[in-house]
């Protein structure tokens, strides 16, 4: 029997390099030209199998917080990884990956994987950013590193499995059950008497 | 700023000692040349507002915590110097300049066993000379104390394996600032009662699915030196090995009437004209008891609170037992400064926008219509809106030249055991030391384990909070000396009697939560002012405040609906913020962000 472990995966960076298209291919499969900025959702999950084990994917989508670098802290808790996209065709938003991975060692959890995605790679004639450098840099910090292709479901499914073997396994101690209350809805409550 | 949640935010260690920092030299910020006056028209005036922020006075930091280590100490998990020169050194910057001040200081304290290093500021660069002459006075100052243990630290010279020392509770400073990250130190110190409106609305608002919770799970009182757990729920009283069989039904019985006390009129109308605690001495009950009630169970003052004031608070505190657990009280898990991240982050998925680090120099008020039209930022853009929502620390002395503050008293200690220890040393606590002196008021003490994820294992952060009447230092000084012995003079006892202090900060934070409107000069009608943190223990006071302040600016608006179903929302083509009800600040047409409604201000004033 299998065991599913839940994850975390921040995704960071400026929007229009195909941040949400990724998530969206991922999970659903499916690729939206005109997809708009991401509005009223806050996660995704998806499943994939590794080894003997599920991983649950909990795809958080920073709701555009990092356009003005405003990424609230808050995304980092208990993340297990973080998908850093930049566009291949754009040297800028390389420096912006940067960034956004100095941020990450600084006050991101102590053990995160972190993933670097190249996205666009089907339109590698404009390409700005050489593989090269993107490999360079990410073996300097660790990183995992692939180009991918929302539009064209390259190297997608990858991006999440090499983040999935990265993943230490299971601590049962670690994992869960640490006692905190999540606040839901109660169907009947009891006597609404407020402060 | 560059965080969430202005005085409600919380800090990683390290982000509390920038923060020190910054509060310490704030005296030295140069003022710019304004250029932004070129930008008002003739039909225009400005209201400048303020680029210091006056909140926070009478910061001092104490190290007791041995600082054998060397200087160049970094949180772990940071980048390597070669990789991100400014990483580190911006880090190193922070402990080392943030130790500086407490040298002075932390001399002329009364205990005088303070161990902080005389550390220069400027020395950012480690190296082998500067490593061992810290390491040597560091052993000067604590060889005295314990001579085997200090022989250890100084042949470990690398910080890795100081991690692997066999030694339990020996907390070291460099092993703070190594795992600064565990920590997350609120400004603020409160909690959410169980069945207060902040919980309601946070379960309402969905905003909940971003958070977590502990139970507080002790209350405890402080009385004749001691510390006690205090019985509250109808189990916990049963269970008490403390009371007699006597005692627990005389509580029994009181806390059965509390909680509906407006059922027996006859039982309390003769009672009415006089303090509660006087109520509480005719009311059968031994001293013993008539201290928990008053002091833990309804937090109330021994000398300014009536009756009735007194057996609403107890049932409050009644009437929030057992939703969640034992005690009335929950605690966010990572802090209280998560919850304006949270309010910010469902604001966000539904297109709200946030600016850190951008600052804004003034308000454009229309001279004809008397109302501010746009806001002017650090570079010069205009930005337009309706309606404005201010925090109060945003205004310059010309706009509150009428206004007196109250102000709140705080410390934050990081220690190494808890106050009352227990089978599990994972306890929540709340302790109310009572005032002595007639003025002062009582201090509110929070005890925060680590499965909280607001300190470090093997430590306890301890927020203490009481409303001022002197500096912050001066008010709660007495009560932790009460509770805690420095670091060091423990050594010299074999028996552990007392918590040891580890660290400790102290600062007076501006409570401008009864500030009228009114009082302050010449605001617009469309401009809105926030308060910062009010000293209750609830959230109670802000939550009303968000939904007053709502509620002007969009009457006929449900506060913080639900979040509709992500399948439910239609996106047609421009109106691409289905569920945006915050006031919006759309930029002029020649500005850098076409089409984006900008929040530039605070955070909190629509999720506090």
């Amino acid at each position: 029997m299998s065991e599913i472990q839940k994850l975390h995966t921040s995704f960071l960076l400026d929007t229009g390099v195909g941040k949400s298209s990724i998530v969206c291919r991922f999970v659903q499969d499916h690729f939206d030209h005109n997809i708009s900025p991401t509005i009223g959702a806050s996660f995704m999950t998806k499943t994939v199998p590794c080894g003997n084990e599920l991983h649950k994917f909990l795809i958080w989508d920073t709701a555009g917080q990092e356009r003005f670098h405003s990424l609230a802290p808050m995304y980092y808790r208990g993340s297990a990884a973080a998908v850093i996209v930049y566009d291949i065709t754009k040297q800028d938003s390389f420096h912006t990956l940067k960034k956004w991975v100095k941020e990450l060692k600084e006050h991101g959890p102590e053990n995160i994987v972190m993933a670097i995605a190249g996205n666009k790679c089907d339109l590698s004639d404009i390409r700005e950013v050489p593989l090269k450098d993107a490999k360079e840099y990410a073996e300097s910090i660790g990183a995992i590193v692939v180009e991918t292709s929302a539009k064209n479901a390259i190297n997608i499914e990858e991006l999440f499995q090499g983040i999935s073997r990265q993943i230490p396994p299971l601590d049962p101690q670690e994992n869960g059950n640490t006692g905190a209350i999540k606040l839901v809805k109660q169907t009947a409550p009891t006597s609404r008497r407020c402060c | 700023r560059s965080y969430y949640g202005g005085n409600w935010a919380s800090f990683s260690f390290s982000g509390l000692l920038s923060w020190i920092m910054e509060y310490q030299e704030n005296s030295d910020i140069v003022n710019e040349s304004p250029a932004w006056q070129e930008q008002i028209l003739l039909n225009e005036e400005a209201i400048a507002l303020s680029k210091l922020d006056k909140t926070i006075q009478h910061v001092e930091v104490f190290c007791y915590a041995s600082q054998d280590m060397h200087e160049g100490v970094e949180e772990a998990g940071a980048l390597q110097k070669n990789h991100s020169p400014m990483t580190s050194a911006n880090s190193t910057e922070a402990a080392n300049s943030a130790r500086l001040p407490t040298e002075d200081e932390s001399l002329s304290t009364v205990s005088g066993e303070v161990l902080t290093e005389q550390t220069p500021g400027s020395d950012l660069e480690v190296n082998d000379v500067e490593v061992t002459r810290v390491k040597e006075k560091g052993c000067d100052k604590t060889c005295m104390l314990s001579t085997s243990e200090e022989g250890t630290s100084e042949n470990v010279p690398v910080v890795e394996d100081i991690a692997k020392q066999p030694k339990k509770n020996r907390i070291t400073y460099s092993q703070i600032v190594k795992e600064g990250r565990k920590f997350n130190i609120d400004l603020v110190s409160k909690l959410l009662y169980s069945r207060g409106l902040l919980i309601d609305l946070l379960i309402k608002s969905n905003v909940s699915h971003y958070a977590e919770f502990k139970n507080i799970t002790r209350i405890l009182a402080f009385r004749e030196g001691r510390v006690e757990q205090v019985p509250c729920s109808r189990a916990d009283v049963f269970n008490s090995k403390q009371l007699t069989m006597v005692e627990k039904r005389m509580l029994m019985k009181f806390l059965t009437f509390c909680m509906e006390y407006e059922k027996h009129p006859d039982e309390y109308k003769a009672y009415e004209d006089i303090t509660f605690s006087e109520y509480l001495k005719t009311q059968k009950l031994t001293p013993n008891l008539q201290h928990f009630v008053l002091h833990s169970i309804a937090m109330t003052s021994k000398t300014t609170s009536s009756t009735i004031d007194g057996l609403k608070a107890t049932r409050k505190f009644l009437h929030c037992l057992g939703r969640y657990g034992n005690t009335p009280f929950l605690f966010p898990l990572y802090g209280q400064g998560e919850l304006p991240q949270c309010f910010c982050r469902m604001c966000a998925v539904f297109g709200g926008i946030y600016c850190l680090r951008h600052s804004v120099q003034c308000l454009v008020v229309d001279k004809e219509s008397r109302k501010c039209k746009a806001i002017i930022d650090q570079f010069g853009q205009r930005i337009i809106s309706k309606h404005f929502l201010v925090e109060d620390s945003y205004f310059s002395e010309n706009t509150c030249s009428h206004v007196q503050y109250r102000q709140i008293s705080r410390a934050v200690l990081i220690t190494d055991r808890s106050v009352l220890q227990a089978d599990s040393d994972q306890q929540i606590s709340i302790l109310t030391v009572p005032a002595e002196e007639p003025g002062t008021s009582a201090v509110r003490v929070i005890e925060l384990c680590s499965s909280t994820m607001t300190c470090m294992k093997g430590t306890y952060l301890v927020h203490l909070t009481c409303t001022s009447s002197k500096t912050a230092r001066e008010d709660l000084e007495p009560v932790v000396q009460k509770l805690f012995i420095p670091y060091t003079e423990m050594e010299m006892e074999n028996e552990v009697e007392k918590p040891r202090l580890l660290w400790a900060l102290y600062f007076n934070m501006r409570d401008s939560s009864d500030i009228s409107r009114n009082s302050y000069n010449d605001l617009p009608s469309n401009v809105y002012v926030c308060s910062g943190p009010d000293c209750g223990l609830g959230n109670d006071n802000a939550v009303k405040q968000a939904e007053t302040i709502f509620q002007q600016i969009c009457p006929n608006e449900d506060f913080c609906p639900p979040p509709p179903n992500p399948e439910d929302i239609v996106l047609d083509g421009d109106s691409l913020q289905p569920g945006t009800s915050e006031s919006s600040v759309v930029p002029e047409a020649n500005s850098e962000t076409p089409k984006e409604s900008a929040n530039l201000w605070k955070p909190e004033e629509h999720s506090e």
